[in-house]
């Protein structure tokens, strides 16, 4: 209830001020709207246009395939999106994602199958696969986090370091027992029912398994950025170092936990993709963090720093990925279809600074 | 020591291979299917094959302890370039000389500074898997390079000169030659797969009983002369097979598609790509709504895996009596593939002979270190028509065991 009258009283407020503008106001405050928005209200124009052109855009089945397609890249980018907010970024990703689906790969391979990586390897629980997935992306994510804290390095320099450290890693990992760089596939059946399989259909639509674990990590992601104190001390870190350091926030443990806690999903990312592919070789992973680092940007996660919402990192990855789909749907040229994503996060960025120069 | 007993053993299987692709005529290499496991399963054979090749390398009396050998590999992180390395490597520890990996890390740029560091510390046979293929200005500036330091050269793998171009290259220096692939011939095959699998099951493929097969198209990277290849040549072959059979033409499944492909925008060949075109496709062109996508065509088998993976998730190409078969065909014939193969998942592969090429460069680097000519001893294998140093590995088709 309380909720409630705190909407309707914020409402009331906001439509009063408004009504205290004068004309010339007014205007201005409805141009400030519209180009604020102007992402949004073009990816409604988009979505309009698509389903305008082929019907079956909006049916079930293509809903369930751009929730799905967003949900898997979910929890990469809700991590980056913390390295994000310390003014940062993590050129790791994509490699950290490889390494992990690999391991995932391997370690769930079905027992029957003729080229398995670790062929005497009795049958691993999902659970230990998951918590060993999380641990080896958070390893990175702490020595990334380190090097930041504690040698002032710019993220860029560490993370572009340990991409390629965790690359070569990746290399060697797929090369052991004879593997000679094969893809790991012939995934345990469990393992793929666990991730792709469903327990829910919608008009007959199955909803893959994956789409409850990104919607837990968003869960999760938000309450540590909004509930919690690590949550407030990264806005503070990210807002002003040296602010937080003199307010008493611990500015190196907060750089190092935002870095191991992205490490731990790019595990879950590798962990998903790992049976959504169901082939894992030295690309796989590869330039996922562009995709995420895009989203976040799109979604209102400033390079500025200190600034950002899980929500928008959500619409950023929605946003990233109806794109996707309706170009596809509208059979656009595959040339075009980079020119239109380069415009689109160029757009997103210009309007995202927008909002500091104004202020300024 | 487990690492250590496997490249042993893959070493012999190796041997073994080549053996048999060295005894045989020139059909041995369209009936050589054999893979690495049944020839570690023939120990015998293996073990012998082992003893001949040492003993053709002490009968060339070779000391090959002059020759330091650069091998430069565009990417460590190709599936097939990975069996050729493995393949390689396990040859010239055979062969007993010094040799370097390098990993070009899809940089033409990387590889002419290791190539540069390579000859400047003294190596004088280069064996270069180059990144720009098909360019006549980037190979030149490596035979360039090897011809200034008077290296010997063997290109694999990579074109290095186009259809305009032939023989520019390997003909300006007397130490270089070309272990490679016909890059059409992979396209030429499929295609011909394909069509023939097609007339077998015409009816069983053509889920919605149209009378024409709709098929989607999944290509590895724009530019690159084979994605480009067997993009097109699977569809034309397997057409003109359709057509003389009394069958119509195959059908793009997205008529507004004017493309008629769906490329990885990363170029990497990948199955992730394919995983999520796919699913999408799915999305929109299904049994429910009577359009359903019949047929899919891959650039590689890792975007084989990818689609399959979207077509298991949707219920198709199970694997068991009850599922519906959609035929989907790869190139390369990895372990992955054949499996699938193997499990009613996939119809058929090509197989590049990872084997046969890396046999024919360590015999290009025994004759480089003997100081022989460069191609003596390859004629098992085919040489181009106009190019004598341009020596083809032939593919082969690949639908499962015999």
């Amino acid at each position: 209830m309380n909720f409630v009258s705190n909407i309707k009283s914020n409402i009331a407020a906001k439509r009063a001020s408004y009504k205290a503008l004068d004309s010339k106001e007014k205007a201005a405050y409805w141009k400030d709207a519209l180009i604020n928005n102007a992402i949004y209200i073009l990816i409604i124009i988009a979505i309009i246009y698509t389903q305008s052109q082929n019907s079956y855009f909006l049916k079930t089945d293509s809903i369930v395939n751009i929730i799905s397609l967003s949900a898997a890249n979910l929890p990469i980018a809700c991590g980056i999106a913390g390295c994000i907010v310390l003014t940062g970024t993590d050129l790791s990703a994509g490699r950290v994602v490889g390494l992990t689906a690999c391991i995932s790969a391997s370690l769930l391979q079905s027992a029957d199958y003729a080229t398995k990586m670790f062929p005497n390897m009795p049958e691993i629980p999902i659970v230990i696969v998951i918590l060993a997935v999380i641990l080896v992306g958070g390893i990175v994510g702490w020595v990334n986090g380190f090097f930041v804290a504690k040698f002032s390095l710019h993220p860029f320099i560490v993370t572009l370091a340990t991409q390629l450290i965790v690359y070569g890693v990746l290399l060697m990992y797929i090369m052991i027992n004879g593997n000679n760089g094969q893809p790991l596939s012939g995934l345990d059946q469990r393992f793929k029912d666990f991730v792709t399989g469903s327990i829910l259909s919608v008009n007959g639509v199955p909803i893959p398994n994956y789409v409850w674990y990104g919607l837990i990590v968003v869960v999760f992601m938000w309450f540590m950025w909004n509930k919690t104190t690590f949550g407030k001390n990264m806005f503070a870190v990210g807002s002003s170092p040296e602010a937080a350091n003199v307010s008493g926030v611990n500015v190196a443990m907060t750089t190092i936990l935002v870095h191991t806690l992205a490490g731990c999903m790019y595990g879950i990312t590798g962990f998903i993709e790992s049976a959504r592919i169901g082939s894992n070789s030295a690309t796989t992973g590869w330039n996922y963090e562009s995709d995420a680092i895009a989203a976040c940007v799109i979604g209102g996660v400033s390079f500025v720093g200190g600034t950002g919402k899980i929500s928008g990192v959500v619409l950023g990855v929605f946003m990233l990925r109806i794109i996707f789909v309706a170009l596809q749907f509208l059979s656009i040229n595959q040339n075009l279809q980079y020119i239109i994503k380069g415009l689109i996060i160029l757009i997103a960025c210009s309007i995202d600074m927008r909002k500091y120069l104004v202020r300024k | 020591m487990k690492k250590k007993l496997m490249a042993v053993l893959l070493c012999v299987a190796l041997t073994a291979t080549m053996l048999a692709g060295c005894g045989g005529s020139d059909d041995a290499a369209t009936t050589d299917t054999t893979t690495t496991e049944e020839a570690t399963d023939d120990a015998a054979a293996a073990d012998d094959a082992a003893e001949e090749v040492t003993d053709t390398a002490e009968e060339a009396g070779a000391d090959l302890s002059s020759a330091n050998v650069a091998v430069f590999y565009y990417t460590y992180a190709d599936t097939y370039i990975s069996s050729v390395r493995t393949a390689l490597d396990a040859q010239l520890d055979a062969l007993g000389v010094t040799y370097q990996d390098y990993d070009g890390n899809n940089n033409q740029t990387t590889q002419n500074e290791q190539i540069d560091t390579a000859l400047a510390q003294g190596a004088n046979v280069l064996i270069v898997n180059i990144v720009t293929s098909g360019s006549v200005d980037a190979s030149q500036a490596i035979v360039d390079k090897a011809a200034a330091k008077d290296a010997y050269l063997i290109f694999f793998n990579r074109a290095v000169e186009d259809d305009n171009t032939v023989g520019q290259v390997l003909g300006s220096y007397d130490k270089v030659a070309f272990v490679g692939t016909d890059a059409p011939e992979a396209g030429h095959m499929q295609g011909e797969m394909i069509g023939n699998y097609l007339v077998e099951n015409y009816d069983t493929v053509d889920l919605n009983g149209d009378g024409t097969i709709s098929y989607a198209m999944m290509m590895g990277q724009l530019g690159n002369a084979e994605a480009i290849y067997r993009t097109q040549y699977s569809v034309e072959d397997a057409n003109a097979i359709l057509v003389e059979n009394g069958y119509p033409e195959l059908e793009y499944f997205d008529a507004s598609n004017s493309d008629k492909y769906q490329v990885d925008q990363d170029g990497a060949w990948s199955a992730t790509a394919a995983n999520n075109y796919m699913t999408t496709n799915l999305s929109q062109y299904n049994e429910t709504n009577g359009n359903m996508i019949e047929l899919v065509i891959c650039n590689n088998d890792g975007m084989a895996e990818g689609v399959i993976s979207a077509l298991n998730v949707a219920g198709y190409n199970l694997g068991t009596e009850d599922s519906t078969l959609i035929p989907v065909f790869g190139v390369d014939a990895t372990d992955a593939a054949k499996q699938l193969i193997a499990d009613g998942k996939m119809v058929g592969t090509i197989m590049q002979d990872a084997e046969g090429m890396a046999s024919c460069i360590s015999i290009m680097t025994q004759n480089a270190a003997t100081g022989a000519a460069l191609t003596d001893g390859t004629d098992t294998w085919n040489a181009d028509p106009e190019v004598s140093n341009k020596i083809y590995i032939p593919y082969g088709t690949y639908t499962g065991e015999e």
